[in-house]
Protein backbone atom coordinates (compact mmCIF):
# COMPACT_ATOMS: atom_id res chain seq x y z
CA UNK A 1 0.00 0.00 0.00
CA UNK A 2 3.16 2.65 0.69
CA UNK A 3 3.96 2.41 -3.53
CA UNK A 4 0.99 4.06 -4.50
CA UNK A 5 1.30 6.66 -1.94
CA UNK A 6 4.78 7.19 -2.28
CA UNK A 7 4.07 7.52 -6.23
CA UNK A 8 1.64 9.89 -5.72
CA UNK A 9 3.95 11.77 -3.49
CA UNK A 10 6.53 11.41 -5.93
CA UNK A 11 4.07 13.22 -8.59
CA UNK A 12 2.61 16.13 -5.84
CA UNK A 13 5.95 17.28 -6.21
CA UNK A 14 5.22 19.51 -8.99
CA UNK A 15 6.79 23.09 -8.41
CA UNK A 16 4.21 25.29 -9.88
CA UNK A 17 1.41 22.79 -8.47
CA UNK A 18 2.79 23.54 -4.49
CA UNK A 19 3.27 27.07 -5.69
CA UNK A 20 -0.56 27.72 -6.56
CA UNK A 21 -1.79 25.47 -3.81
CA UNK A 22 0.06 27.15 -0.86
CA UNK A 23 0.33 30.16 -2.20
CA UNK A 24 -3.79 30.88 -2.70
CA UNK A 25 -3.76 29.63 0.78
CA UNK A 26 -1.04 32.04 2.16
CA UNK A 27 -2.61 35.30 0.00
CA UNK A 28 -6.18 34.05 1.36
CA UNK A 29 -5.34 33.69 4.97
CA UNK A 30 -3.44 37.45 4.56
CA UNK A 31 -6.44 38.93 2.88
CA UNK A 32 -9.01 37.58 5.46
CA UNK A 33 -6.68 38.89 8.51
CA UNK A 34 -6.63 41.92 7.00
CA UNK A 35 -10.28 42.82 5.81
CA UNK A 36 -11.37 40.46 9.16
CA UNK A 37 -9.65 43.00 10.89
CA UNK A 38 -10.52 46.27 9.66
CA UNK A 39 -14.24 45.03 9.65
CA UNK A 40 -14.56 43.92 13.14
CA UNK A 41 -13.23 47.19 14.68
CA UNK A 42 -15.31 48.93 12.39
CA UNK A 43 -18.14 47.38 14.35
CA UNK A 44 -19.44 45.52 10.95
CA UNK A 45 -22.19 42.75 11.24
CA UNK A 46 -22.13 39.35 8.53
CA UNK A 47 -25.37 40.05 6.79
CA UNK A 48 -27.36 36.52 7.09
CA UNK A 49 -26.52 34.08 4.47
CA UNK A 50 -23.44 35.58 3.63
CA UNK A 51 -21.28 33.13 1.09
CA UNK A 52 -17.66 31.97 1.51
CA UNK A 53 -16.99 33.69 4.67
CA UNK A 54 -17.96 34.54 8.17
CA UNK A 55 -16.52 37.06 10.70
CA UNK A 56 -16.24 37.02 14.19
CA UNK A 57 -17.73 39.17 16.66
CA UNK A 58 -15.29 42.02 17.95
CA UNK A 59 -15.91 39.93 21.82
CA UNK A 60 -14.58 36.91 20.04
CA UNK A 61 -11.55 38.44 18.04
CA UNK A 62 -10.37 39.83 21.69
CA UNK A 63 -10.90 36.75 23.69
CA UNK A 64 -8.04 34.05 23.25
CA UNK A 65 -8.95 31.89 20.09
CA UNK A 66 -9.34 35.25 18.59
CA UNK A 67 -5.57 34.45 17.19
CA UNK A 68 -6.86 31.99 15.45
CA UNK A 69 -10.24 33.59 13.80
CA UNK A 70 -8.83 34.21 10.17
CA UNK A 71 -8.79 30.63 9.98
CA UNK A 72 -12.59 29.54 10.91
CA UNK A 73 -13.44 33.06 9.09
CA UNK A 74 -12.23 32.01 5.70
CA UNK A 75 -12.85 28.39 5.96
CA UNK A 76 -15.37 28.16 2.67
CA UNK A 77 -12.34 29.95 1.08
CA UNK A 78 -9.46 27.66 1.94
CA UNK A 79 -12.18 24.76 1.09
CA UNK A 80 -13.09 26.11 -2.49
CA UNK A 81 -9.17 26.12 -3.13
CA UNK A 82 -8.60 22.38 -1.53
CA UNK A 83 -11.39 21.60 -3.27
CA UNK A 84 -9.78 22.82 -6.64
CA UNK A 85 -6.28 21.19 -6.16
CA UNK A 86 -7.77 17.99 -5.17
CA UNK A 87 -10.08 18.05 -8.31
CA UNK A 88 -6.93 19.11 -10.78
CA UNK A 89 -4.54 16.30 -9.01
CA UNK A 90 -7.65 13.75 -9.97
CA UNK A 91 -8.73 14.99 -13.12
CA UNK A 92 -4.86 15.98 -14.61
CA UNK A 93 -4.71 11.95 -14.42
CA UNK A 94 -7.56 11.28 -16.90
CA UNK A 95 -6.74 14.45 -19.22
CA UNK A 96 -2.66 13.94 -19.21
CA UNK A 97 -3.59 9.64 -20.28
CA UNK A 98 -1.61 8.61 -17.36
CA UNK A 99 -4.40 6.82 -15.92
CA UNK A 100 -3.89 4.38 -18.30
CA UNK A 101 -0.72 3.87 -16.79
CA UNK A 102 -1.16 3.54 -13.61
CA UNK A 103 -4.10 1.47 -14.03
CA UNK A 104 -2.16 -0.92 -15.84
CA UNK A 105 0.87 -0.66 -13.47
CA UNK A 106 -1.56 -1.60 -10.17
CA UNK A 107 -4.84 -2.85 -11.61
CA UNK A 108 -6.37 -2.59 -7.87
CA UNK A 109 -7.78 0.61 -8.74
CA UNK A 110 -9.32 0.84 -5.38
CA UNK A 111 -5.38 0.94 -4.00
CA UNK A 112 -4.54 4.20 -6.19
CA UNK A 113 -7.66 5.90 -5.54
CA UNK A 114 -6.38 5.25 -1.84
CA UNK A 115 -2.60 6.69 -2.35
CA UNK A 116 -4.16 9.52 -3.64
CA UNK A 117 -6.18 10.29 -1.10
CA UNK A 118 -3.90 9.66 1.72
CA UNK A 119 -0.87 12.55 -0.01
CA UNK A 120 -3.48 14.71 -0.79
CA UNK A 121 -4.47 14.82 3.03
CA UNK A 122 -0.87 15.13 3.50
CA UNK A 123 -0.70 18.36 0.93
CA UNK A 124 -3.49 18.87 3.31
CA UNK A 125 -1.84 19.07 6.26
CA UNK A 126 0.98 21.41 4.92
CA UNK A 127 -1.66 23.92 2.93
CA UNK A 128 -2.92 23.96 6.42
CA UNK A 129 0.17 24.64 8.33
CA UNK A 130 0.82 27.34 5.61
CA UNK A 131 -2.70 29.06 6.13
CA UNK A 132 -1.43 28.76 10.07
CA UNK A 133 1.70 30.36 9.67
CA UNK A 134 0.40 32.87 7.39
CA UNK A 135 -2.49 33.55 10.01
CA UNK A 136 -0.39 34.35 13.21
CA UNK A 137 1.89 36.41 10.69
CA UNK A 138 -0.43 38.78 9.54
CA UNK A 139 -3.05 39.12 12.21
CA UNK A 140 -1.21 40.57 15.04
CA UNK A 141 0.07 43.53 13.19
CA UNK A 142 -3.66 44.03 11.52
CA UNK A 143 -5.04 43.74 15.10
CA UNK A 144 -2.70 46.58 16.83
CA UNK A 145 -2.93 48.56 14.19
CA UNK A 146 -7.30 48.29 13.94
CA UNK A 147 -6.68 48.72 18.03
CA UNK A 148 -8.42 45.33 18.69
CA UNK A 149 -6.75 43.93 22.49
CA UNK A 150 -4.77 41.08 21.81
CA UNK A 151 -3.86 41.01 25.46
CA UNK A 152 -6.05 37.24 25.67
CA UNK A 153 -4.20 35.79 22.65
CA UNK A 154 -1.37 33.90 24.41
CA UNK A 155 -3.32 32.41 26.43
CA UNK A 156 -3.64 28.32 25.73
CA UNK A 157 -1.51 28.82 22.57
CA UNK A 158 -1.12 25.58 21.94
CA UNK A 159 -4.70 24.26 22.51
CA UNK A 160 -5.88 27.56 20.55
CA UNK A 161 -3.30 26.98 17.41
CA UNK A 162 -3.69 23.30 17.61
CA UNK A 163 -7.45 23.26 17.60
CA UNK A 164 -7.87 25.68 15.32
CA UNK A 165 -5.57 23.85 12.83
CA UNK A 166 -7.09 20.62 13.45
CA UNK A 167 -10.71 22.07 12.96
CA UNK A 168 -9.30 23.60 9.58
CA UNK A 169 -7.52 20.49 8.52
CA UNK A 170 -10.76 18.23 8.95
CA UNK A 171 -13.06 20.62 7.25
CA UNK A 172 -10.41 21.15 3.93
CA UNK A 173 -10.05 17.44 4.03
CA UNK A 174 -13.70 16.82 3.24
CA UNK A 175 -13.69 19.39 0.82
CA UNK A 176 -10.94 17.86 -1.01
CA UNK A 177 -12.85 14.57 -0.81
CA UNK A 178 -15.99 16.47 -2.50
CA UNK A 179 -13.14 17.98 -5.29
CA UNK A 180 -11.98 14.47 -6.08
CA UNK A 181 -15.70 12.97 -5.98
CA UNK A 182 -16.69 15.54 -8.20
CA UNK A 183 -13.43 14.90 -10.78
CA UNK A 184 -13.65 11.11 -10.64
CA UNK A 185 -17.10 11.66 -11.70
CA UNK A 186 -16.67 14.38 -14.49
CA UNK A 187 -12.72 13.47 -15.42
CA UNK A 188 -12.61 17.05 -15.69
CA UNK A 189 -11.13 19.49 -13.19
CA UNK A 190 -12.56 22.51 -14.67
CA UNK A 191 -15.97 20.84 -13.90
CA UNK A 192 -15.15 20.00 -10.43
CA UNK A 193 -14.00 23.38 -9.56
CA UNK A 194 -17.42 25.09 -10.93
CA UNK A 195 -19.64 22.76 -9.00
CA UNK A 196 -18.17 23.69 -6.11
CA UNK A 197 -17.90 26.80 -6.68
CA UNK A 198 -21.26 27.06 -7.66
CA UNK A 199 -22.70 24.93 -4.54
CA UNK A 200 -21.23 26.95 -2.01
CA UNK A 201 -21.36 30.80 -3.79
CA UNK A 202 -24.74 29.95 -4.84
CA UNK A 203 -27.03 27.22 -4.37
CA UNK A 204 -26.00 26.64 -0.60
CA UNK A 205 -26.18 30.49 -0.26
CA UNK A 206 -29.88 30.70 -2.34
CA UNK A 207 -31.37 27.31 0.21
CA UNK A 208 -30.27 29.72 3.21
CA UNK A 209 -32.19 31.99 2.20
CA UNK A 210 -35.41 29.68 2.68
CA UNK A 211 -36.74 29.92 5.88
CA UNK A 212 -38.64 27.21 5.82
CA UNK A 213 -36.05 25.08 4.74
CA UNK A 214 -33.48 23.57 7.56
CA UNK A 215 -29.90 24.51 6.35
CA UNK A 216 -28.24 23.60 9.08
CA UNK A 217 -26.74 20.16 7.07
CA UNK A 218 -26.02 21.74 4.09
CA UNK A 219 -22.25 20.66 3.07
CA UNK A 220 -20.95 24.92 3.39
CA UNK A 221 -22.46 25.26 6.57
CA UNK A 222 -21.19 21.72 8.01
CA UNK A 223 -17.94 22.14 7.07
CA UNK A 224 -18.11 25.68 8.36
CA UNK A 225 -19.28 24.53 11.46
CA UNK A 226 -16.28 21.90 11.82
CA UNK A 227 -14.17 24.27 10.88
CA UNK A 228 -14.72 27.14 13.70
CA UNK A 229 -15.59 24.28 16.18
CA UNK A 230 -18.81 24.41 16.05
CA UNK A 231 -21.36 26.97 16.15
CA UNK A 232 -24.97 28.17 17.96
CA UNK A 233 -26.45 25.89 15.26
CA UNK A 234 -24.84 23.15 14.26
CA UNK A 235 -22.59 21.40 17.32
CA UNK A 236 -18.88 19.96 17.15
CA UNK A 237 -20.02 16.77 17.29
CA UNK A 238 -22.83 17.09 14.89
CA UNK A 239 -20.48 18.84 12.25
CA UNK A 240 -18.07 15.91 12.42
CA UNK A 241 -20.61 13.29 12.17
CA UNK A 242 -22.22 15.03 9.40
CA UNK A 243 -18.58 15.61 7.68
CA UNK A 244 -17.61 12.24 8.54
CA UNK A 245 -20.98 11.21 6.74
CA UNK A 246 -20.38 13.28 3.72
CA UNK A 247 -16.68 11.71 3.33
CA UNK A 248 -17.45 8.33 3.56
CA UNK A 249 -20.42 8.93 0.98
CA UNK A 250 -17.78 10.84 -1.11
CA UNK A 251 -15.39 8.29 -1.12
CA UNK A 252 -17.50 5.43 -1.60
CA UNK A 253 -19.04 6.79 -4.73
CA UNK A 254 -15.71 7.85 -6.31
CA UNK A 255 -14.29 4.54 -5.02
CA UNK A 256 -17.32 2.34 -6.58
CA UNK A 257 -17.15 4.91 -9.99
CA UNK A 258 -13.36 4.42 -10.24
CA UNK A 259 -12.69 0.60 -9.62
CA UNK A 260 -15.94 -0.32 -12.12
CA UNK A 261 -15.99 2.05 -15.36
CA UNK A 262 -13.74 1.81 -17.83
CA UNK A 263 -10.35 3.16 -18.54
CA UNK A 264 -10.71 4.56 -22.12
CA UNK A 265 -9.13 8.06 -21.56
CA UNK B 1 10.82 -20.20 -25.36
CA UNK B 2 7.72 -21.63 -23.59
CA UNK B 3 5.55 -23.11 -25.95
CA UNK B 4 2.58 -22.09 -23.83
CA UNK B 5 0.74 -18.83 -25.95
CA UNK B 6 1.16 -15.75 -24.21
CA UNK B 7 -2.04 -14.06 -25.03
CA UNK B 8 -5.14 -15.91 -26.16
CA UNK B 9 -8.47 -14.71 -26.87
CA UNK B 10 -11.93 -16.94 -27.25
CA UNK B 11 -14.90 -15.69 -28.68
CA UNK B 12 -13.49 -12.50 -26.90
CA UNK B 13 -15.82 -9.38 -27.50
CA UNK B 14 -16.65 -5.72 -26.77
CA UNK B 15 -19.71 -3.70 -27.16
CA UNK B 16 -19.48 0.44 -27.40
CA UNK B 17 -23.31 1.30 -27.44
CA UNK B 18 -24.10 -0.32 -30.89
CA UNK B 19 -20.91 -0.46 -31.98
CA UNK B 20 -19.22 -4.20 -32.07
CA UNK B 21 -15.29 -3.19 -31.43
CA UNK B 22 -14.37 -7.03 -30.85
CA UNK B 23 -16.35 -9.56 -32.54
CA UNK B 24 -15.56 -12.93 -30.94
CA UNK B 25 -12.04 -13.05 -31.33
CA UNK B 26 -10.04 -16.07 -31.24
CA UNK B 27 -6.47 -15.80 -30.74
CA UNK B 28 -3.36 -16.79 -29.82
CA UNK B 29 0.17 -15.48 -29.40
CA UNK B 30 2.97 -17.26 -29.18
CA UNK B 31 6.02 -16.89 -26.46
CA UNK B 32 8.99 -14.28 -27.36
CA UNK B 33 9.68 -12.92 -30.34
CA UNK B 34 8.25 -9.78 -32.02
CA UNK B 35 4.56 -9.66 -32.25
CA UNK B 36 2.78 -7.40 -35.07
CA UNK B 37 -0.63 -6.09 -34.55
CA UNK B 38 -2.23 -4.57 -37.55
CA UNK B 39 -5.80 -3.27 -38.68
CA UNK B 40 -7.18 -0.15 -40.33
CA UNK B 41 -8.33 2.62 -37.25
CA UNK B 42 -11.43 1.12 -35.28
CA UNK B 43 -10.35 -2.34 -36.36
CA UNK B 44 -10.63 -3.08 -32.24
CA UNK B 45 -6.57 -3.15 -31.77
CA UNK B 46 -6.56 -0.55 -29.15
CA UNK B 47 -9.59 -2.40 -27.59
CA UNK B 48 -7.88 -5.73 -27.38
CA UNK B 49 -4.33 -3.82 -25.87
CA UNK B 50 -7.01 -2.26 -23.34
CA UNK B 51 -8.81 -5.32 -22.63
CA UNK B 52 -5.44 -7.58 -22.22
CA UNK B 53 -4.46 -4.65 -19.49
CA UNK B 54 -7.21 -4.77 -17.46
CA UNK B 55 -8.51 -1.10 -18.40
CA UNK B 56 -11.55 -2.28 -19.56
CA UNK B 57 -13.47 -5.69 -19.46
CA UNK B 58 -15.01 -7.24 -22.40
CA UNK B 59 -18.57 -7.48 -23.00
CA UNK B 60 -18.22 -11.67 -23.60
CA UNK B 61 -15.96 -14.43 -24.18
CA UNK B 62 -12.36 -14.32 -22.49
CA UNK B 63 -8.72 -13.90 -22.67
CA UNK B 64 -6.03 -14.61 -21.03
CA UNK B 65 -2.07 -13.22 -20.65
CA UNK B 66 0.66 -14.90 -19.11
CA UNK B 67 -1.46 -17.95 -18.88
CA UNK B 68 -4.01 -15.91 -16.66
CA UNK B 69 -7.43 -14.09 -17.00
CA UNK B 70 -7.79 -10.75 -17.95
CA UNK B 71 -10.43 -10.79 -14.70
CA UNK B 72 -7.61 -10.54 -12.59
CA UNK B 73 -5.29 -8.13 -14.22
CA UNK B 74 -3.08 -7.58 -10.73
CA UNK B 75 -1.35 -11.39 -11.15
CA UNK B 76 0.11 -10.21 -14.23
CA UNK B 77 0.16 -6.68 -13.79
CA UNK B 78 4.06 -6.67 -12.97
CA UNK B 79 5.37 -8.90 -15.80
CA UNK B 80 4.13 -6.38 -18.62
CA UNK B 81 5.14 -2.98 -19.56
CA UNK B 82 2.64 -0.85 -21.84
CA UNK B 83 3.19 2.20 -23.87
CA UNK B 84 -0.57 3.09 -25.03
CA UNK B 85 -1.28 5.67 -27.58
CA UNK B 86 1.12 8.39 -27.33
CA UNK B 87 3.23 8.54 -23.58
CA UNK B 88 1.71 10.03 -20.87
CA UNK B 89 3.72 11.71 -18.32
CA UNK B 90 3.41 15.34 -15.65
CA UNK B 91 4.91 17.63 -18.17
CA UNK B 92 6.26 19.60 -15.13
CA UNK B 93 8.13 16.90 -13.90
CA UNK B 94 11.49 15.43 -15.12
CA UNK B 95 11.72 12.45 -16.96
CA UNK B 96 13.31 10.94 -14.07
CA UNK B 97 11.34 12.02 -11.16
CA UNK B 98 8.31 10.75 -13.67
CA UNK B 99 10.16 7.46 -13.82
CA UNK B 100 10.64 7.42 -10.08
CA UNK B 101 6.81 7.75 -9.68
CA UNK B 102 6.12 5.02 -11.76
CA UNK B 103 8.84 2.74 -9.93
CA UNK B 104 7.67 3.43 -6.62
CA UNK B 105 3.56 2.63 -7.78
CA UNK B 106 5.42 -0.83 -8.90
CA UNK B 107 7.43 -1.79 -5.74
CA UNK B 108 10.97 -1.34 -7.97
CA UNK B 109 14.30 -0.32 -6.85
CA UNK B 110 15.82 2.98 -8.23
CA UNK B 111 18.26 1.63 -9.81
CA UNK B 112 15.80 0.45 -12.87
CA UNK B 113 15.26 3.86 -13.43
CA UNK B 114 18.88 4.71 -14.62
CA UNK B 115 19.04 1.56 -16.69
CA UNK B 116 16.09 2.02 -19.13
CA UNK B 117 16.90 5.92 -19.05
CA UNK B 118 20.29 4.46 -20.55
CA UNK B 119 18.71 1.73 -22.52
CA UNK B 120 16.34 4.72 -24.11
CA UNK B 121 19.02 6.97 -24.93
CA UNK B 122 17.71 9.91 -22.60
CA UNK B 123 20.76 9.60 -19.28
CA UNK B 124 21.55 12.94 -20.34
CA UNK B 125 18.36 14.84 -20.64
CA UNK B 126 16.77 13.16 -16.89
CA UNK B 127 16.56 16.01 -15.52
CA UNK B 128 14.79 18.22 -17.80
CA UNK B 129 11.13 18.69 -17.18
CA UNK B 130 9.02 16.49 -19.99
CA UNK B 131 7.14 19.65 -21.20
CA UNK B 132 10.52 20.93 -22.82
CA UNK B 133 10.89 17.17 -24.81
CA UNK B 134 10.37 16.64 -27.91
CA UNK B 135 7.17 13.97 -29.40
CA UNK B 136 10.43 11.49 -29.98
CA UNK B 137 11.94 12.18 -26.52
CA UNK B 138 8.46 11.56 -24.98
CA UNK B 139 8.31 8.73 -26.90
CA UNK B 140 11.24 7.15 -25.95
CA UNK B 141 10.49 7.90 -22.42
CA UNK B 142 7.21 6.23 -22.78
CA UNK B 143 9.08 3.15 -23.89
CA UNK B 144 11.60 4.15 -20.83
CA UNK B 145 8.25 3.15 -18.45
CA UNK B 146 7.05 0.38 -20.36
CA UNK B 147 10.58 -1.24 -19.94
CA UNK B 148 11.06 0.03 -16.23
CA UNK B 149 9.66 -3.49 -14.55
CA UNK B 150 11.97 -5.62 -17.25
CA UNK B 151 9.09 -7.41 -18.33
CA UNK B 152 8.21 -10.37 -20.06
CA UNK B 153 5.70 -8.92 -22.08
CA UNK B 154 6.08 -5.87 -23.23
CA UNK B 155 2.73 -4.16 -25.45
CA UNK B 156 3.69 -0.81 -27.40
CA UNK B 157 1.09 1.14 -29.53
CA UNK B 158 3.02 2.87 -31.91
CA UNK B 159 6.23 2.81 -30.43
CA UNK B 160 8.03 4.44 -33.26
CA UNK B 161 5.41 7.60 -33.57
CA UNK B 162 7.19 10.61 -33.50
CA UNK B 163 10.43 9.23 -33.87
CA UNK B 164 13.13 10.77 -36.50
CA UNK B 165 14.32 8.24 -39.15
CA UNK B 166 17.64 7.59 -36.97
CA UNK B 167 15.44 7.20 -33.50
CA UNK B 168 13.49 4.90 -35.84
CA UNK B 169 15.96 2.60 -36.93
CA UNK B 170 17.38 2.51 -32.88
CA UNK B 171 13.88 1.56 -31.64
CA UNK B 172 13.44 -1.30 -34.41
CA UNK B 173 17.07 -2.16 -32.56
CA UNK B 174 15.64 -2.17 -29.80
CA UNK B 175 12.36 -3.91 -30.31
CA UNK B 176 14.52 -6.85 -32.03
CA UNK B 177 16.75 -7.20 -29.27
CA UNK B 178 14.01 -7.92 -27.11
CA UNK B 179 12.24 -10.22 -28.35
CA UNK B 180 15.42 -11.99 -29.49
CA UNK B 181 16.29 -11.90 -25.48
CA UNK B 182 13.40 -13.85 -25.21
CA UNK B 183 10.68 -11.43 -24.23
CA UNK B 184 7.64 -11.24 -25.94
CA UNK B 185 6.80 -7.99 -27.79
CA UNK B 186 3.61 -7.03 -29.40
CA UNK B 187 3.50 -3.99 -30.98
CA UNK B 188 0.63 -1.86 -32.92
CA UNK B 189 1.36 0.18 -35.50
CA UNK B 190 0.10 1.95 -38.52
CA UNK B 191 3.68 1.91 -40.10
CA UNK B 192 3.66 -0.97 -42.19
CA UNK B 193 7.30 -0.91 -42.77
CA UNK B 194 8.23 -0.82 -39.30
CA UNK B 195 6.01 -4.13 -38.62
CA UNK B 196 7.45 -5.71 -41.46
CA UNK B 197 10.86 -4.75 -40.66
CA UNK B 198 10.43 -6.07 -37.11
CA UNK B 199 8.14 -8.44 -36.42
CA UNK B 200 8.25 -12.06 -36.38
CA UNK B 201 4.48 -12.90 -36.26
CA UNK B 202 1.70 -11.03 -37.14
CA UNK B 203 -1.90 -10.51 -36.37
CA UNK B 204 -4.35 -8.71 -38.83
CA UNK B 205 -8.28 -7.75 -37.58
CA UNK B 206 -10.24 -5.66 -39.41
CA UNK B 207 -13.52 -4.77 -37.68
CA UNK B 208 -13.00 -6.79 -34.28
CA UNK B 209 -12.53 -10.09 -36.37
CA UNK B 210 -9.20 -11.81 -37.16
CA UNK B 211 -8.33 -12.15 -40.40
CA UNK B 212 -4.51 -13.31 -40.06
CA UNK B 213 -2.70 -14.87 -37.39
CA UNK B 214 0.64 -16.57 -38.44
CA UNK B 215 4.04 -16.30 -38.74
CA UNK B 216 5.21 -13.00 -40.60
CA UNK B 217 7.17 -15.34 -43.43
CA UNK B 218 3.14 -16.90 -43.88
CA UNK B 219 2.09 -14.01 -44.80
CA UNK B 220 5.14 -12.78 -46.95
CA UNK B 221 4.24 -15.58 -49.00
CA UNK B 222 1.24 -14.26 -50.22
CA UNK B 223 2.99 -11.73 -51.68
CA UNK B 224 2.96 -11.75 -55.83
CA UNK B 225 4.89 -10.33 -58.44
CA UNK B 226 3.58 -7.17 -60.29
CA UNK B 227 4.81 -5.35 -63.14
CA UNK B 228 5.05 -1.30 -62.87
CA UNK B 229 5.00 0.43 -66.48
CA UNK B 230 5.35 3.92 -67.23
CA UNK B 231 4.83 5.30 -71.01
CA UNK B 232 7.61 7.76 -72.51
CA UNK B 233 4.42 10.32 -73.30
CA UNK B 234 2.38 11.17 -70.03
CA UNK B 235 -0.44 11.80 -72.59
CA UNK B 236 -0.57 7.68 -73.59
CA UNK B 237 -0.88 6.18 -69.90
CA UNK B 238 -4.77 6.30 -70.60
CA UNK B 239 -4.77 4.60 -74.19
CA UNK B 240 -2.36 1.56 -72.53
CA UNK B 241 -4.76 1.46 -69.59
CA UNK B 242 -7.40 0.59 -72.21
CA UNK B 243 -5.57 -1.36 -74.45
CA UNK B 244 -4.35 -3.91 -71.62
CA UNK B 245 -7.60 -3.91 -69.77
CA UNK B 246 -8.93 -4.85 -73.38
CA UNK B 247 -6.46 -7.56 -73.87
CA UNK B 248 -7.55 -9.12 -70.35
CA UNK B 249 -4.66 -7.75 -67.90
CA UNK B 250 -4.90 -6.46 -64.61
CA UNK B 251 -4.21 -3.15 -64.43
CA UNK B 252 -4.23 -0.53 -61.59
CA UNK B 253 -3.31 3.13 -62.14
CA UNK B 254 -0.77 3.64 -59.05
CA UNK B 255 0.74 7.44 -58.75
CA UNK B 256 2.63 7.99 -61.97
CA UNK B 257 2.49 4.33 -63.13
CA UNK B 258 0.61 1.54 -63.96
CA UNK B 259 0.37 -1.41 -62.00
CA UNK B 260 0.43 -4.64 -63.58
CA UNK B 261 -0.86 -7.96 -62.05
CA UNK B 262 2.00 -10.39 -63.50
CA UNK B 263 5.40 -11.94 -62.79
CA UNK B 264 8.70 -11.56 -64.94
CA UNK B 265 7.91 -14.20 -67.34
CA UNK B 266 4.94 -12.15 -68.65
CA UNK B 267 7.35 -9.09 -69.21
CA UNK B 268 8.07 -9.06 -72.45
CA UNK B 269 4.25 -9.99 -72.98
CA UNK B 270 3.58 -6.62 -71.53
CA UNK B 271 5.95 -4.99 -73.41
CA UNK B 272 5.28 -6.59 -76.98
CA UNK B 273 1.51 -5.26 -76.02
CA UNK B 274 2.24 -2.12 -75.46
CA UNK B 275 4.14 -1.98 -78.68
CA UNK B 276 1.18 -3.57 -81.08
CA UNK B 277 -0.64 -0.69 -79.27
CA UNK B 278 2.02 1.70 -80.88
CA UNK B 279 3.46 2.39 -77.55
CA UNK B 280 6.93 2.75 -76.12
CA UNK B 281 7.51 2.12 -72.49
CA UNK B 282 9.85 4.49 -70.85
CA UNK B 283 10.12 1.98 -67.45
CA UNK B 284 9.43 -1.36 -66.50
CA UNK B 285 10.13 -2.52 -63.42
CA UNK B 286 8.72 -6.32 -61.76
CA UNK B 287 8.87 -5.98 -58.55
CA UNK B 288 7.06 -7.78 -55.63
CA UNK B 289 4.28 -6.60 -53.66
CA UNK B 290 5.18 -5.26 -49.70
CA UNK B 291 3.07 -5.98 -46.21
CA UNK B 292 1.49 -2.31 -47.21
CA UNK B 293 -0.37 -3.84 -50.42
CA UNK B 294 -0.85 -7.08 -48.63
CA UNK B 295 -2.49 -5.30 -45.82
CA UNK B 296 -4.69 -3.06 -47.94
CA UNK B 297 -5.79 -6.08 -50.16
CA UNK B 298 -6.79 -7.97 -46.87
CA UNK B 299 -8.33 -5.34 -45.01
CA UNK B 300 -9.37 -2.49 -47.67
CA UNK B 301 -7.85 0.14 -49.25
CA UNK B 302 -9.49 3.29 -48.04
CA UNK B 303 -11.00 4.51 -44.54
CA UNK B 304 -14.46 5.43 -47.02
CA UNK B 305 -14.16 1.80 -47.92
CA UNK B 306 -13.73 1.08 -44.27
CA UNK B 307 -16.48 3.09 -42.73
CA UNK B 308 -18.78 1.61 -45.77
CA UNK B 309 -17.70 -1.69 -44.46
CA UNK B 310 -18.16 -1.21 -41.08
CA UNK B 311 -21.56 0.58 -41.43
CA UNK B 312 -23.06 -2.28 -43.66
CA UNK B 313 -21.61 -4.82 -40.89
CA UNK B 314 -23.46 -2.54 -37.85
CA UNK B 315 -26.57 -2.82 -40.24
CA UNK B 316 -26.84 0.67 -40.97
CA UNK B 317 -26.66 0.89 -44.89
CA UNK B 318 -29.06 -1.59 -46.77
Amino acid sequence: MLGPIRSELTRLRQPRLLVIWFGLMALFALMINTIMVRFVSGGGSMPPGAPGVAFPTLADMESASGLMAGLAAASNMFGIVTLSLWAVVTAGDYGSGLIRLLVAAEPRRWRLLAGKVVALLIGTAAATTVAAIVNVVAIMPAAQAAGISTAAWGTDLVEVVGGAWLNLYLALCAWGVLGLVIATLARSAAVAIAVGVGYVLVVESMVKMLKDVPSDWLLGTTLGAVAKGGTDAVSYGTAITLAFGYVVLGLVIAGAVFVRRDVTD
Amino acid sequence: MSDSPIVTTTELTRRFGPITALDRLTVELPSAGVIGLVGPNGSGKSTLIRILLGLIRPSGGGATVLGTSTGTPQTYASRVGVLIESPAFIPALSARTNLVSLARLRHLPLERVDAVLAQVGLAGRDREPVKRFSLGMKQRLGIAAALLSDPELLILDEPTNGLDPAGIVEIRELLRDLGRNGRTVIVSSHQLSEIEAVCDHLVVIRFGKLIFSGPMAEMMSRTREHIDIATEHAADMARLEAALVAAGWAVTAVDDVLRVAAGAARAADLNRAATAAGITLSRLVVAQDNLEEIFLEMTGRVDGELANGRAAVEGKVA
